[in-house]
């Protein structure tokens, strides 16, 4: 037992922060002579005060793991066989450069595509590198972590606004949200903030750890949260418990949103959440009658495949509706940093040429969460806001899409894949699918601290530094306006590096442009980043040191200034955004992607609803098990089934059980407890067995065996064709004992397109298969009469002069040149000229009286460059003057 | 004179095993001892009607502690501000001391060398107190739920004073009758 | 907790404790009802000082840290303490006793000390005997052994033991009858004396062999009342050990093992067979085993009442061989 004193001489105290989930809370790290000797929770970091959770205090023994990656590694045997060669990390950035180029040359930039895994990385550097290099195709796991969520509400008003305004709250509703297992610090203040008053609304299928601590908890139905938040909005509507003063002044679509509604009551929702519709109106005027209240997002949102988009469209009116939007104790619109750089700012988009955005996998499909629904989203951000929502996370490849690419070659071949910071086999859907892509890849590298399955099929692996080793800048996906800082501890070990540096040192191999990069490292360019707010600092580390934290001042009711940032400045519950998208405009229900009520005959077969996804103590994702000091206490998976049923199957606590769906099975422990519905199951994430080696290497390391990945689907039709979420919540599956003949039965590693175990192989390819729901094909029908002459251009939702490109402006009655601004009378063509007040004829230079048309006497500029002359005039008068404002003034 | 005790708010725990990890790797303890395990029956009831209870065990540093009676060699020891600890260099390894204690707070380890099998035990962190002064143990600093406080009964104006003094609390197996040092706050039913 | 903090070493100890305590009391109590029979018992003495010697040998090798285990002695209030001081002072003079009894000169000095080497050995081998039993008993968190029957119990099977070893091994190598009866009544015919031998020899060993029938019926008598009032009990621990030895997962070694194999069999063999070598040596291996087969049964019913939970949590910690926990053993990345 080593007794280390934290005051010897020559010890410092590095501002550091934890590294093992994205809550990022703070770590005072003991430094002597360059090596970590203690670590502890910082008293004084907002976020976590000091407490550390079970992955936090694993940072010493993560920090030199034996099984850690030290070293850029190259493939020296076949794939898969795990034989490598230790090479220098500069050499190994040159040769992949050299095969990146070699595979844009040959098969367009958008051939090489990168995954990456959690928030935790620079990836707005990765960003950068895939802008400069020409490829859309960079994904993440975003689209199951809030992505598609903030998109859906920024589409409906301007900024989703997920700041809970706690302090002032009376009532939060946690919607699939279990704090109690991933995110301690929002534990400790709902736990501190109840004891106040606080009301706690849990909605979770399971008796979570926060359930557990709940003042109303609605078990409902695992998937049917989006039946649900549809009938918490009926009751809103038809109770009358809605905020009218804010619904009439600041939202539009009320009167169709009502008409919409009334199919969506409590008994409706009833047989679906299997809640009786009293909880459901219960729970709805709990909300509703204690406001301001909140409605704080969890993970669940955005995993429950095709009804995903619908529900958190629903929770956004919901909140909307209530009158929580931006107010004291409401749910806050933080807008993006006005003092500090925003991660869009410095990913370099506008390097990206349009015809490269257009072939973004999965875009034609999934339009709200890559470029069609971004740029819409970030154009109208910029008119408001000025600056625009991170699309590093906000507009990205469909991954599942990707894989399928390069099993299928459809659209298009993808040639390479740059995998960091995650296992996409533990951690995207249909694990066998995803595994057989990672084998066949041409080319694969990955950035990563362990040798996962990933990393033994690559052809380079890269030896990334972890906690203590970098400094970090949390501005949560770069869409808030506050900015927490930590420090490196110590530089990283061995020949480690951060992924900044990977995508830099890669970014400048493969040809980009030095002076794009100029921050050598993390600080200098963190330094960058904050050194817009101002304060006297030298550097980062002084930043951190001295502040270490940035929120600016609170300001409610932002929309007051400039409206909403929509389209129409207001908060649109019928979506305009969405609509032009080709999605309902207004929530609109289906069902969950397998349920007995839809398809009862599958039921049959499967009679138990999964439901998984969910994080639990002590891992996150697929990460830590390889850190004995935690595994010691959770060292197997378990899946948790009810008493009731486990008795029928004869089940005992501790038994192993298949779990399986359609898709495929897996190995799981029992744990046998009433903290779920007789008829449903939870299984854990995320595991695989390091310690297993790469076995037969069919499915190294273990990781088919108990992933619950093989079980979730990433078919079209089971994704959100709003954010392309794929299901992991409220699948039917089966469990059964393992038999003692099975245990050492190897799993069946059978891909399968769509996926299905008993038809293995594309059956159907991606371009055949269809969506959830068929898009819904825009068409806007103009609000006004169209004037003669004039032709109806949908697409821009304008009446349009065609010969001339004018643009028909309905409430002045006039034409506008979208180019000039200059504006233009309908009729006789004439521009208006706010400087002197009158009509000219470009053509001609002559001028006419504003209200009678007639010809003025000559008193135009001199002839010859009368055209550009006046049109100049007009132009510089007109930045401030409409004709409307003449006529007002007269 | 000093008292030291620990309160374990059973309203806010959510058994994380957060301060067991963090103990493990504060001591840097073999694999197999586990200081402070947060123990639980699991979800009971019928579904929907269910709760859950967790409760955090550790050395109960008792006022009338059966283990240093019984160990020999003197090397379970007592200090005057009322904690237990074991003097490493002192202990032979007989685990009577193990054996004597009704709540399984000591241990001694398996997986340790072998001839580093002594008995161990929680100390409220002696180390963190005898470094800085004020210092709790680790594993009330680590919690984000602030589950444990510590501090000492006699000082009227501690934390501790104030809860045991004015919250109903009750301690573990007290028919023993070895006095235990860890009061815990019911969470009734399970519930906050 | 499914942990066993004891295991077998401690249970040889208990067993070996009992053992040698048990041959020196018998020996001590058969030199006061038959004074000078003494040094027939010499054997059996070395084998008390053998499993004492071994005892010892297993608590502090086996269990214990050697650098420290000479402070087993500081603690007054420790019981460990006074069975240690015990366990030395039985060694101790039981192997005066015995180095007495051999017929070498150089050994002559130590035959004014035989007596009180025999009488210091046999109290302190009494108190051994019952130490082993009081030691569990005062471990109250186990319902099981917190009894004050339990030294009642261990001291009766140390008895059985003892004698059983007594009975097995009187008269031999280095005192055999002859040389005893010789030097009590010297000049006496050799061919007489060696008559006389025989008869005494076969006079005690029934004797002692009387005295294993008695003490197997008043341990069974013991033991059955033990585990059956246990198991009526109002504890709730040591209501479930008591079940898991009638009818659980131990009654196999209870019943088959214990009850008939350790005690039945050896009164049978004793009754029917006392007078044939083989059967006798049977049933002393019988009850040998036996004994063990009882020390073991107790150490491993050192059930705890848990705190509710406790079990479910260490239920579900892995194995000390689980392949993470060695995985990464060599220290340093392959990678």
């Amino acid at each position: 037992m080593a007794e280390v004193d934290i005051h010897a001489p020559g010890v410092e105290v590095k501002k550091s922060c934890c590294y093992f989930c994205h809550q990022n809370c703070g770590v005072l790290a003991y430094v002597l002579d360059g090596t970590v000797i203690k670590v502890e929770g910082d008293p004084e970091h907002p976020t976590n005060q000091g407490g550390l959770c079970c992955r936090g205090n694993i940072a010493l023994k993560h920090i030199d793991h034996p099984a850690r990656i030290n070293h850029a590694l190259k493939r020296i045997g076949e794939r898969g066989e795990n034989k490598w060669e230790k090479i220098p990390w500069d050499q190994a950035i040159t040769e992949i450069a050299e095969k990146l180029n070699q595979i844009k040359e040959e098969s367009g930039a958008e051939a090489v595509a990168t995954a990456g895994g959690t928030l935790r990385t620079e990836d707005w550097a990765r960003r950068r590198f895939m802008n400069m290099f020409g490829s859309p195709n960079s994904f993440h796991n975003a689209l199951l972590c809030w992505i598609p969520t903030f998109m859906v509400e920024t589409a409906v008003c301007g900024w989703s606004p997920f700041e809970t305004d706690l302090g002032d709250s009376r009532c939060v509703i946690l919607w699939g949200y279990n704090p109690g297992a991933s995110g301690m610090p929002g534990m400790r203040g709902y736990s501190d903030l109840q004891k106040g008053g606080l009301k706690l609304v849990v909605i979770d299928p399971r008796f979570s750890e926060t359930a557990s601590k709940a003042d109303l908890w609605l078990p409902l139905r695992p998937g049917s949260d989006t039946a649900l938040a549809l009938a918490m909005v009926h009751t809103v509507i038809f109770e009358g418990l809605h905020n009218a003063d804010f619904v009439s002044n600041w939202c539009v679509g009320w009167d169709e949103l009502v008409e919409h509604m009334k199919q969506y009551s409590p008994e409706w929702a009833a047989p679906l959440t299997w809640l009786e519709p009293e909880q459901i109106r219960n729970a709805a005027r709990m909300y509703a009658k204690s406001t301001p209240s909140n409605i704080q997002w969890g993970c669940t949102a955005d995993q429950l495949g095709p009804t995903s988009g619908a529900g958190m469209h629903a929770r956004m009116i919901l909140r909307a509706i209530c009158g929580n939007l931006d107010c004291p104790g409401g749910d806050l619109i933080p807008g993006p940093s006005f003092g500090y750089l925003t991660d869009e700012e410095i990913e370099a988009n506008e390097w990206l040429p349009e015809e490269q955005k257009a072939k973004q996998i999965g875009s034609d499909k999934f339009k709200l969460t890559s470029w069609p629904g971004y740029q819409r989203i970030a154009d109208t951000a910029r008119e408001t806001w000025g600056k625009a929502p991170t699309a590093e996370w906000m507009c990205e490849a469909h991954g599942p899409s990707v894989f399928k690419a390069i099993l299928t070659g459809d659209p298009y071949q993808v040639r390479a894949l740059i995998v960091s910071a995650t296992n996409p086999v533990s951690s995207y859907g249909d694990s066998k699918m995803t595994l057989e892509a990672l084998k066949k890849v041409e080319f694969l590298v990955t950035c990563d601290y362990w040798m996962t399955s990933a990393a033994l099929y690559s052809d380079y692996v890269m030896p990334i530094a972890g906690a203590l080793e970098r400094p970090t800048i949390h501005t949560n996906y770069g869409v808030t306006d506050s900015v927490i800082c930590s420090q490196r501890a110590i530089e990283p070990m061995y020949d480690r590096h951060t992924d900044y540096i990977f995508w830099r040192d890669l970014a400048l191999a493969t040809g980009a442009p030095a002076d794009q990069w100029p921050w050598e490292n993390e600080e200098e360019v963190f330094y960058y980043i904050i050194y817009p707010l101002g304060y006297p600092v030298e550097n980062y580390d002084e930043f951190v040191e001295k502040y270490r934290f940035y929120y600016p001042p609170l300001h409610y009711y932002k929309y007051g200034e400039k409206g909403f940032c929509t389209p129409s400045r207001r908060v649109e519950l019928k979506s305009s955004i969405l609509e032009e998208l080709g999605y309902p405009a207004l929530p609109t229900y289906i069902g969950c992607a397998e349920n007995e009520i839809d398809h009862p005959e599958l039921a049959e077969e499967y009679p138990l609803v999964l439901t998984t996804g969910g994080g639990f103590m002590p891992y996150h994702h697929s990460e830590q098990f390889q850190i004995e000091t935690v595994r010691y206490l959770y060292h197997d998976p378990y899946f948790t089934i009810n008493p009731q049923t486990a008795a029928e199957m004869k089940i005992q606590d501790g038994d192993w059980c298949w779990i399986e769906t359609r898709r495929g099975r897996i190995k799981q422990r029992a744990n046998v407890e009433a903290s779920v519905d007789p008829r449903v199951i939870f299984a854990q994430r995320g595991w695989w067995y390091p310690e297993r080696g790469i076995g037969n290497g069919e499915e190294p390391f273990g990781c088919l065996e108990s992933n619950v990945n093989v079980l979730t689907s990433v078919d079209d039709d089971h994704c959100d064709p709003l954010g392309g979420s794929w299901a992991c919540r409220g699948l039917l599956c089966k469990v059964s004992k393992v038999s003692p003949s099975e245990i050492g039965v190897a799993p069946d590693t059978q891909f399968s397109i769509p996926g299905s175990a008993k038809e293995p192989g594309v059956s159907v390819l991606p371009k055949d298969s269809k969506l959830a729901f068929d898009p819904i094909p825009f068409d806007p029908k103009p609000s006004f009469e169209v004037p003669e002459g004039l032709v109806w251009d949908k697409g821009k939702r304008k009446a349009v002069q065609e010969s001339t490109g004018f643009e028909y402006d309905a409430d002045s009655g006039w034409l506008v040149d979208p180019e000039s601004e200059v504006w233009y009378d309908l009729y006789s063509g004439y521009a208006f000229d706010p400087g002197e007040n009158n009509l000219v004829d470009m053509a001609s230079g002559k001028r006419y009286d504003l209200e009678t048309r007639e010809e003025l006497a000559s008193s135009g500029p001199a002839k010859g460059n009368a055209r550009g002359g006046a049109r100049k005039a007009v132009k510089e008068s007109t930045d401030t003057a409409t004709p409307d404002d003449a006529k007002g003034g007269e | 004179m000093t008292r030291y005790v620990m309160v374990m708010d059973q309203r806010s725990c959510i058994g994380c095993q957060s301060c067991s990890v963090a103990c493990r790797t504060w001591n840097d303890l073999p694999m197999d001892i586990i200081y402070n395990p947060v123990v639980s029956e699991g979800v009971k009831g019928e579904w929907p009607n269910v709760h859950v209870n967790y409760t955090p065990l550790i050395c109960m540093h008792c006022e009338k502690e059966p283990c240093t009676r019984c160990c020999p060699t003197g090397a379970s020891k007592k200090d005057k501000d009322g904690t237990v600890w074991v003097d490493h260099k002192k202990c032979m390894g007989c685990k009577a001391c193990v054996q004597a204690c009704p709540y399984g707070a000591r241990d001694s380890s398996e997986m340790a060398p072998r001839f580093e099998r002594y008995a161990q035990k929680c100390t409220f962190c002696r180390d963190r107190r005898e470094m800085t002064p004020g210092a709790k143990p680790y594993c009330v600093d680590t919690c984000h739920q602030k589950a444990r406080i510590f501090g000492d009964l006699d000082d009227p104006e501690s934390d501790v004073a104030k809860i045991i003094g004015s919250v109903q609390t009750f301690r573990l197996m007290e028919d023993y009758g070895t006095e235990p040092q860890i009061y815990y706050i019911p969470a009734l039913g399970g519930q906050r | 907790m499914n942990k066993h903090y004891w295991t077998w070493p401690i249970v040889i100890d208990l067993f070996l404790g009992g053992l040698g305590g048990g041959i020196l009391a018998i020996a001590m109590a058969y030199e006061f009802l038959y004074p000078g029979l003494g040094p027939a018992f010499a054997m059996p003495v070395l084998i008390a000082v053998a499993s004492l010697g071994l005892a010892c040998f297993f608590l502090v090798f086996e269990l214990g840290q050697p650098k420290v285990f000479l402070r087993v002695f500081v603690k007054a209030t420790a019981i460990i303490k006074w069975g240690a001081v015990l366990l030395s002072l039985a060694l101790i003079a039981g192997f005066v006793y015995f180095l007495s009894c051999l017929p070498w000169d150089i050994f002559a000095f130590l035959v004014p000390l035989q007596k009180p080497a025999l009488i210091v050995a046999g109290i302190s081998g009494l108190l051994v005997m019952l130490y082993t039993g009081i030691f569990l008993a005062s471990l109250k968190p186990h319902a099981f052994w917190n009894s004050p029957a339990l030294p009642v119990l261990f001291a009766v099977s140390a008895l059985l033991t003892g004698a059983a070893v007594a009975a097995a091994t009187l008269g031999m190598w280095p005192v055999t009858m002859s040389t005893l009866l010789q030097a009590l009544n010297p000049g006496v015919d050799a061919g007489l004396v060696a008559q006389e031998a025989a008869n005494t020899q076969v006079f005690f060993q029934g004797k002692l062999q009387t005295l294993c029938m008695a003490l197997i019926a008043v341990e069974a008598f013991v033991l059955l009342l033990y585990v059956f009032l246990l198991r009526g009990s109002g504890n709730e621990v040591a209501r479930t050990v008591a079940a898991r030895w009638l009818t659980g997962k131990t009654a196999p070694a209870f019943w088959l093992g214990l009850v008939v194999c350790g005690l039945l069999l050896p009164l049978g063999l004793y009754y029917r067979f006392g007078e044939v070598a083989a059967a006798a040596v049977a049933a002393t291996v019988l009850v040998l085993a036996g004994g063990c087969l009882l020390r073991f049964l107790v150490v491993y019913a050192d059930d705890r009442r848990l705190v509710p939970g406790e079990k479910r949590f260490f239920d579900r910690l892995p194995h000390h061989d689980a392949a993470f926990l060695t995985a990464w053993d060599d220290k340093e990345s392959p990678y």
